[in-house]
């Protein structure tokens, strides 16, 4: 059998790497691929605890369920305000919607 | 205007990169790890676990590193589906059928077509920020620290546990119903929304008629 830890090594290689990927693109959309990655290692990390530790198996299926139909969501939208922004600046760039800033 | 190549060279050139490397990265894997399944090392479970694990940790570096947006969507696809891998290795069919549907089938086909409509190709290639190595160091700790953690632990683990799909569905409209309607109501208002965001614009905004004509 496998061991608990090696799924939560590989959510964790997978975490970091979505979070290097959201702090060094500057695509927006490369930036939102990397936040899908870190969702699925969130994931995996449920169903990994809900396998193993929980004897009814069932809240962390719910849960992954729920992260994937929020992740859904969140790329619906976030491409919609991806567009407007291609729109707006002629670029996908999230360092080109500065105007908030000061 | 922006340089294409015509596009069967591209996907030429494309799957022959692509296949090459895979090819070369699984291949030795492979046949280690089916020595090591014939020599009864390792089960057949643990075999494809570490196939799901090579294919998710290859295709997670190629989407943060590749420069190529395209492919960088492709390997995010590959990356995915070794996930849908480990949650059938966690007995979780279910989630894994929907991982498959909604990742592979949704969610990165709506990437694609938005890198088709930002047009990403046409701007400079620079896909990568100066605080690259500030976030290699803070991506490196960060995952130290958590995989030091999973070691370290006592976790005290059963048997995994199977939900057969019939018992899932009940369970999820009768004891969950409000959280997938809430859930089903947040899906409405997320799309709603970005299809406020993304429609082109009104006529009376005479500068972008052409970009909203176009998209």
């Amino acid at each position: 059998m496998i061991p608990l830890e090696n799924f939560l090594i590989l959510s964790a290689i997978l975490f970091a790497t979505g979070l290097y990927g959201v702090l060094a693109r500057r695509s927006a959309i490369l930036i939102l691929m990397s936040v899908e990655l870190m969702l699925a290692a969130v994931s995996i990390n449920f169903i990994a605890f809900a396998s193993y530790l929980d004897g009814d198996a069932f809240s962390g299926l719910i849960f992954a369920l729920f992260v994937i139909t929020v992740a859904a969501a969140e790329v619906g939208l976030a491409l919609g305000i991806v567009l407007r922004l291609f729109r707006e600046r002629q670029t996908a760039y999230v360092d080109s919607a500065d105007s908030m800033k000061w | 205007m922006i340089e294409r190549l015509p596009l069967p060279a591209q996907f030429d050139r494309l799957i022959m990169v692509g296949g090459t490397a895979a090819v070369l990265v699984m291949a030795p894997i492979l046949v280690v790890l089916l020595a090591l399944l014939i020599g009864d090392e390792i089960s057949a479970a643990e075999l494809v676990f570490w196939l799901a694990f090579t294919v998710i940790v290859a295709g997670a570096l190629g989407t943060v590193l590749l420069s190529n947006i395209v492919h960088a969507a492709l390997a995010l696809i590959a990356t995915l589906l070794g996930v849908a891998a480990i949650y059938l290795l966690l007995a979780t069919e279910f989630i894994a059928l929907v991982q498959i549907l909604v990742y592979g089938g949704g969610v990165v086909i709506l990437i694609i077509f938005g890198l088709m409509l930002t047009n990403a190709q046409a701007d400079p290639v620079v896909t990568d920020g100066s605080q690259k190595p500030f976030a290699a160091i803070v991506g490196v700790l960060l995952g130290g620290i958590f995989i030091a953690a999973a070691i370290d632990a006592e976790w005290g683990a059963e048997a995994a546990t199977v939900v057969p799909f019939r018992d899932f569905g009940a369970r999820l409209f009768k004891d969950f119903i409000v959280p997938v309607i809430i859930v089903g109501v947040l899906l409405d208002i997320a799309l709603s929304g970005g299809i406020v965001n993304a429609r082109a614009p009104r006529d009376d905004d005479a500068s972008e008629t052409e970009e909203g004509a176009a998209s």
